[in-house]
């Protein structure tokens, strides 16, 4: 590889890293929107000098092989714990996140018992740090007592323990009544709601996205307009609560259909300070892959720009009814899909979280309509976004900036968290604590039970091949994870 | 026997095979998609040489001598479980019965452990019946024998579409569905057979309409317009109508499907009594039809529901023979299953 990498002794997970130079590498800043060949040294865990090559200095050096970024920042993950250590914990998130390339993750509160008091995020606290990863482990507190959509958490409490914001995540906040008042409440508090979405009486009993490939397989659909509905509820609702509290904020996460996400850009055309995700797996997977298709998104695209047909055309290579293909909101159209791509194009979706919610064999090796919601996903998202760079559909430095100065601008945008380290800017800055990841477009890994650190195998990629292989992650100028098996001389 | 009727038997499958180029390759038979017309016909070629078996005095033949078929049923279903363990007892199979109500499916013993149990147990091939769409290919994924589909949700039920086909050729000049007219009236949204009838049905050439009420045919519009171009190898286009009247004229075959009284809770029909009213097969509805059409029905039936009690009993009805063709079909699916080899389907993923 066209990089060096000295250090004077190989640190451990969680020490100081003391010393480390990379030369001759593509750095991409998303804040001050450069990207080029560059060097960095890292010195007792400070990015100490970045150095911008031109000329003869940068001779070969491409964006096509070891790439320097500011570690990623997750909107969205599920480390399960308190309550379901056996799919995952925060010491295995951490683990699963660094090898995904991020240094920060914010985490949802539908564990058990639900983080709807602050004595729940303390363990959830003491975990990261016993587990000894620098990740930074952010967390979002219930909007509902047990998130059972009845009566407000103790969101002061939890403001002043310090939560990033509030989602009944995994359920949307169940009424129109109750979403008004966390709004307003929280936005006293500077803190936003994060919403999920779904109109849950119109998906009961939904198992895949309303459409063709439900209709040939015989699955319950799951109606685009259960989205659109909360969607537009949401909107409405946030809208009016804003009258009362200036300081409201609404983020919808993992936005998954065309629909939806033109109501968040009209929104947003209006003034409305919305903000919202979208995932790799929507972004790259359909609902073709319920029937065994495995081709991205966007190959599923004919010339004349419509969808094709994986019956007519031997896309099906797979056996279908994959349970890890189960997840909330469910896989969507070739056509949603393109729609997630053009919203993060636009700045409609202002970044990718990963919604990582990994599930025990137990609860996937089960019936399609009876197995979990959920993809484990913080490992794969950036192997996911660089294959759209790959093809072409989508910039590196945009992929770049969807996974780091998205987020931050995100929790940025919160008035609570505008001044408090969660929503530093993510861009590569002399002088300040490392915050990085290293890797190497042209070195390639293979998604396997092994390769996966979570706990959570369910991933749809298991048994491919995803370019971008992460060399090195730095999480506040401490190690965070280190590819030992590449041979780095 | 009649080894004379085993080398009959045996002989008919492989010359039906080899006049067509179809030999059956396949491990499991989870649906109709991914079976060839040729295939098909050798599945038409076998059951005719399995109702020549159950013509005889003595309907038994040891074809399948020592073979141990399981039936694997969790959801009550007297009439396809009577007819697969038939099947396999006139073939002399050894069978074993388990049903929800007999076996730790109730104690919480996931499908997966079932199925380990039932393979550790002996079972070589398992007949399933699950409420759930995709079920059996969570089973053929685990299990190291041949998984036939005995229905699952609302995805698909090979063996009815195929006795179905049988017994449509059964009364068809030349045994030919090309161009003929078939109509399956009812809740389509929900209903396995009417899914593998879409894959037998276009694959034989038929005009296939089906109609029911707009809110039991949700979505199936966007199935037949994907597949109205003719896009699809070896499959035409189907029509999708609540028009009873435009589907029923002049139809060949007409198919009557079950209404469930849970439709009415989830609010998807008004009443049993407006669905009679208005989608029912009536004398009146089906003289519509050509004067030597069909009438089929799955079963069970609710007489005066989806179909008048005189039309059920009437001379066109060959609800009967579908139940006599539905156990010399399945007959022929163990055969054809037991006899294909591991060899010819290594690395055969479940489709």
């Amino acid at each position: 590889m066209s990089a060096n990498k000295n250090s004077s002794r190989s640190p451990k997970v969680g020490e100081t890293v003391e010393r480390f130079e990379l030369e001759k590498a593509w750095l991409v800043d998303p804040v001050s929107g450069r990207e080029g060949p560059g060097e960095i040294v890292v010195i007792d865990g400070v990015l100490e000098s970045i150095v911008w090559l031109e000329g003869e200095d940068a001779a070969g050096v491409t964006d096509a092989g070891v790439v320097v970024a500011p570690g990623f920042f997750d909107l969205h993950a599920h480390f399960r714990e308190p309550g379901f250590e056996d799919a995952e914990t925060v010491a295995t998130g951490c683990a699963a996140a660094a090898h995904g390339g991020y240094t920060a993750v914010a985490l949802m509160p539908n564990t058990s018992p639900a983080l709807d008091e602050p004595g729940v995020l303390h363990r959830v606290r003491s975990a990261a740090s016993a587990g000894g990863s620098p990740v930074e482990v952010l967390a979002y507190g219930a909007v509902s007592v047990g998130r059972a959509g009845e009566q407000l958490s103790a969101m002061g409490e939890l403001a002043d323990a310090g939560v990033l914001g509030y989602s009944d995540d995994g359920a949307p906040v169940r009424t129109s009544k109750l979403l008004r008042s966390a709004l307003v409440y929280a936005g006293m508090l500077g803190l936003p709601v994060v919403d999920h979405a779904e109109d849950s009486e119109m998906t009961a009993g939904a198992e895949a996205n309303e459409g063709y490939v439900a209709s040939v397989l015989g699955l319950a659909g799951w109606p685009t307009a259960a989205e659109v509905n909360a969607v537009s509820r949401d909107l409405a609702v946030f809208a009016d609560a804003l009258g009362d509290e200036p300081r409201a904020r609404l983020h919808l996460t993992h936005v998954s259909t065309a629909a939806a996400l033109d109501l968040v850009r009209r929104a947003r055309a209006a003034g409305l300070p919305v903000t919202c995700d979208v995932t790799p797996h929507h972004l790259a997977f359909t609902d073709e892959w319920l029937a065994g298709a495995r081709r991205w998104s966007w190959d599923a695209l004919g010339a004349d720009g419509k969808p094709r047909d994986p019956w007519a055309d031997g896309a099906l290579t797979a056996a279908p009814f994959n349970t890890s293909l189960r997840v909330n909101p469910p896989l969507r159209t070739v056509s949603d899909a393109a729609a997630c791509l053009a919203a993060l194009l636009d700045g409609t979706a202002d970044a990718v979280a990963t919604d990582h919610a990994p599930h025990t064999v137990v609860d996937k090796e089960v019936e399609f309509g009876r197995a979990s919601n959920g993809i484990s996903g913080i490992e794969t998202a950036l192997g996911v976004l660089l294959a759209l760079v790959d093809a072409g559909k989508l910039p590196l430095a945009k992929a770049i900036a969807a996974l780091t100065s998205g987020p931050a601008r995100v929790v940025g945008s919160w008035p609570g968290v505008a001044a408090t380290s969660a929503a530093r800017s993510r861009g590569l800055i002399e002088g300040a604590p490392a915050d990085i990841v290293v890797f190497d477009r042209a070195d390639s890994w293979r998604v396997t039970d092994e390769t996966l650190r979570s706990k959570g195998k369910n991933s749809p990629l298991l048994g491919r091949e995803l370019s971008g292989r992460v060399l090195l992650t730095i999480a506040g100028g401490r190690l965070a994870y280190e590819d030992l098996e590449t041979d780095q001389t | 026997m009649t080894t004379e009727t085993e080398a009959a038997v045996a002989a008919a499958a492989r010359t039906a095979g080899q006049g067509q180029g179809a030999v059956w390759h396949h491990r499991h038979l989870l649906d109709l998609d991914v079976v060839s017309w040729p295939e098909i016909e050798l599945i038409m070629r076998t059951t005719d040489e399995m109702k020549g078996i159950l013509a005889r005095p003595i309907r038994k033949v040891p074809a399948l001598n020592g073979r141990r078929v399981t039936t694997l049923f969790y959801e009550a279903s007297t009439r396809t479980r009577v007819s697969f363990e038939t099947a396999a007892r006139n073939l002399s199979a050894d069978v074993v019965s388990v049903s929800t109500a007999t076996s730790s499916v109730t104690k919480g013993e996931s499908l997966v452990d079932t199925i380990r149990t039932l393979e550790a147990l002996g079972a070589e091939i398992l007949v399933m019946r699950h409420s759930v769409s995709g079920a059996p290919y969570l089973a053929a994924d685990v299990f190291g024998g041949h998984v036939l589909n005995g229905g699952d949700g609302w995805h698909a039920h090979p063996t009815q579409a195929l006795l179905d086909l049988y017994t449509m050729r059964q009364h068809l000049p030349g045994g030919d569905l090309h161009g003929r007219k078939v109509v399956i009236v009812g809740d389509i949204l929900h209903s396995r057979v009417a899914r593998s009838n879409i894959w037998s049905l276009t694959a034989a050439g038929a005009d296939l309409w089906l109609c029911g009420p707009a809110t039991l045919l949700r979505g199936m519009d966007r199935w037949a317009t994907a597949w109205g171009g003719g896009a699809i190898p070896g499959h035409g286009r189907f029509h999708v109508t609540s028009d009873l009247t435009e589907a029923l004229r002049d139809a060949d075959v007409v198919m009557a499907l079950r209404i469930q009284r849970e439709r009415m809770q989830g609010g998807l029909l008004p009443s049993l009594r407006e669905y009679a009213a208005r989608f029912g097969l009536t004398a009146e509805r089906v003289a519509q039809a050509r004067p030597e059409a069909i009438v089929m029905h799955p079963g069970p039936m609710n007489e005066g529901v989806e179909i008048a009690p005189d039309v059920a009993i009437s001379g066109r009805a060959v609800i009967t023979e579908q139940v006599t063709n539905g156990v010399a079909v399945r007959m022929a699916l163990l055969y054809l299953l037991a006899g294909s080899h591991e060899a010819a389907h290594a690395g055969d993923v479940p489709r």
